[in-house]
């Protein structure tokens, strides 16, 4: 076998194990849901088999050794000498998990190992491969900034005469750089298993640890998401997983007293809307007592006497930083500690993250987030004499404002946009600007989310760009409400705002 | 030289048997990753060989065997067999089928097995 040869048949393994064992998982949960049904033995026993064989092809040994021993004691069950109850559908499933790690383990090993990375030449075929630094990649993503930046002076000069020879030719170079930068994202992409397979292990450990009984079910692990956002996901995945299993599904003697199966359900499923992509995180547990929490909130000043809590406030509440660590509220919540990190590290890819609860019945959890990092069209706008950058996705009109036009109503500043009350936010008192002072014309920026609209006051407004977001290491003291810093067309950074978490 | 349909639901051993057959000089006249599809695909190629995988979804590759010997009973079958099932390949000779190649596979024991099933 060459060396291209093999490399082609190791991408295939990896691929196809991984969509194999992802079907042997949910085969496993169905298993473990009706433990007398013969069609999930089946599909495992199916798995095993082809896995063990792909594994022997390759010289895989561990892997194809655990692979045999595993389809083996399943032989037995098929053969009906063993009984598939819970305790061994549980081994089972541990096997399962086990088979995947030494998958994995193979195909690294494999990408590891010097010398199998062949020149190109040797087999013109096939998919081939190259490892790259993801340092390589950020770094030709900053270059592609630059190329963003200076074709937008490049766009300004063109614009003067839009016949010109100089014209066509920026057009020319828009349409390659739209190419390039779409080809140069899709080079970061990876797939969501690369995350999603170390839950369910981590899952069944920690309710084994507190003596609880879970199934998870996992789905859309084919999805792929640029490898920055993939790392951001890691913690607050398991973070949301961890809190579902310590505090939101209850013990197996609780549940049934409630009349819910003994077995709580953990799914984390991934789907495609748009150009984003949605995370559910639900737990079918004790659901989160927005009553209880109303009533700390208003203790602490943190909602306003004779207010209720919709999900996205009840949400706002838990994620505020001084109000989860506590631990009567830990308790009582089912939820908690931390969450406020959950949520500043998903602003800091672009994401954000939504709530739905029922007492007694479950909580959700939603991640929205972007499939790719990078461009994003914007608004620069002007603070004193810092500048800011306002993604265009929230931003529905601009209106003039002059201090005459804003009136208080309910103890809030509001201003008549087309008939309609909007809250006014001044942008130097959310940002803590301490400049010369404002000039008396100012735009009001009016931008909409959540289902809710708001307009921010600026200084002025300096046009608009595509800009490339980096993701902040976040030191500490930075609001939440900023996402990511962009290079802006003379070469210098401004910070992007988070508008939906201004809302 | 032959024109073969392999039957195999793994795209991993698909390729790897196309890559020694087409090695050998032979041609792919198809694929399937079903007993089902393997049925269907020998009904319209009509190929001179066809490898077959023994476990596999929507019919097995034994049944497989049987269904084809059906419509031709001078099909040429060569089973893919894994290691520990012996009955199975029994079973699959006593079906209709040629000979048998186990995994992993050597490519000189499938190129010599085909060269045998062709030769009759």
């Amino acid at each position: 076998m060459t060396d291209a040869r093999r490399a082609r048949y190791v991408a295939l393994f990896a691929a196809e194990s991984r969509t194999l064992l992802g079907g042997a998982r949910r085969a496993m949960q169905e298993w473990l849901d009706a433990p007398e049904r013969q069609g999930p033995a089946e599909e495992v026993f199916r798995v095993l088999h082809t896995v063990k064989g792909m594994a022997a092809s390759l010289g895989f040994d561990e892997t194809a050794e655990l692979t045999h021993a595993t389809e083996t004691q399943l032989g037995e069950v098929r053969a009906g000498t063993q009984v598939a109850d819970r305790p061994w559908l549980r081994r089972l499933e541990e096997a399962v998990d086990a088979i995947t790690a030494a998958c994995e383990r193979a195909v690294a090993m494999e990408a590891g190992a010097p010398g199998e990375w062949v020149a190109a030449t040797q087999e013109p075929h096939g998919p081939r491969y190259v490892r790259v630094d993801l340092d390589r990649l950020d770094g030709l993503l900053g270059d592609l900034g630059g190329l963003v930046t200076a074709r937008q002076e490049l766009d300004r000069h063109a614009a003067m005469d839009s016949l010109s020879p100089l014209a066509r030719a920026a057009q020319g170079v828009e349409r390659r750089l739209d190419q390039l930068r779409d080809r140069i994202l899709d080079v970061r992409l990876a797939p969501l298993s690369e995350v999603f397979e170390r839950l369910p292990p981590m899952v069944r450990d920690l309710a084994r640890h507190l003596g609880k009984e879970v199934v998870i079910e996992v789905s859309g692990e084919e999805i792929e998401v640029d490898r920055t956002i993939l790392e951001q996901l890691i913690e607050p995945l398991i973070h949301l997983l961890r809190n579902a299993v310590d505090h939101a599904i209850e013990t197996p003697d609780l549940r049934q007293a409630a009349g819910k199966r003994a077995s709580g359900k953990i799914a984390v499923r991934a789907r495609r809307d748009g150009d984003s992509v949605v995370l559910d995180v639900s737990d079918d547990g004790k659901g989160i007592d927005r009553e209880r929490i109303a009533e700390v909130a208003r203790e602490r000043g943190l909602l306003e006497a004779g207010a209720t809590l919709g999900d996205d406030g009840l949400l706002a509440i838990l994620s505020h930083a001084g109000f989860t660590t506590a631990a009567s509220v830990t308790d009582v919540s089912g939820r908690g500690v931390g969450l406020d990190a959950v949520v500043a590290r998903l602003h800091g890819v672009g994401a954000s993250l939504a709530l739905t609860t029922v007492l007694g019945h479950g909580t959700s959890f939603s991640i929205r987030l972007p499939t790719r990092i990078g461009i994003v069209r914007a608004m620069v706008t002007a603070i004193g004499v810092e500048r800011y950058v306002l993604p265009l996705t929230h931003i529905t009109e601009l209106v003039a404002w002059e201090p005459g036009t804003t009136r208080e109503e309910g103890g809030r500043s509001v201003l008549d946009v087309r008939g309609e009350v909007v809250p006014v936010v001044d942008l130097r008192r959310l940002l803590g600007y301490r400049g010369p002072a404002a000039p008396v014309r100012r735009p009001a920026i009016v931008i909409e989310a959540n289902g809710q609209r708001v307009a921010l006051l600026a200084d002025a407004v300096l046009g608009h760009v595509d800009a490339v977001v980096q993701p902040l290491e976040r030191p500490r003291g930075i609001p939440r409400w900023v996402t990511g810093a962009a290079v802006l067309d003379d070469g210098l950074p401004a910070l992007m705002l988070d508008l939906a978490s201004v809302v | 030289m032959a024109r073969i349909l392999i039957c195999d639901d793994a795209i991993f051993m698909r390729t790897m048997i196309a890559d020694i057959l087409t090695t050998a000089g032979h041609s792919i006249a198809g694929e399937a990753e079903s007993g089902l599809q393997a049925v269907e695909r020998y009904k319209a190629i009509k190929p001179d060989l066809v490898t077959m995988d023994i476990v596999m979804p929507d019919m097995g590759g034994i049944d497989a065997v049987r269904a084809i010997i059906a419509i031709d009973p001078d099909a040429k079958i060569l089973m893919c067999s894994a290691m520990g099932q012996q009955a199975l390949v029994v079973e699959a000779i006593q079906a209709g089928a040629k000979d048998f190649v186990v995994k992993p596979f050597q490519a000189t024991r499938v190129v010599d097995a085909v060269a045998r099933v062709i030769a009759g």
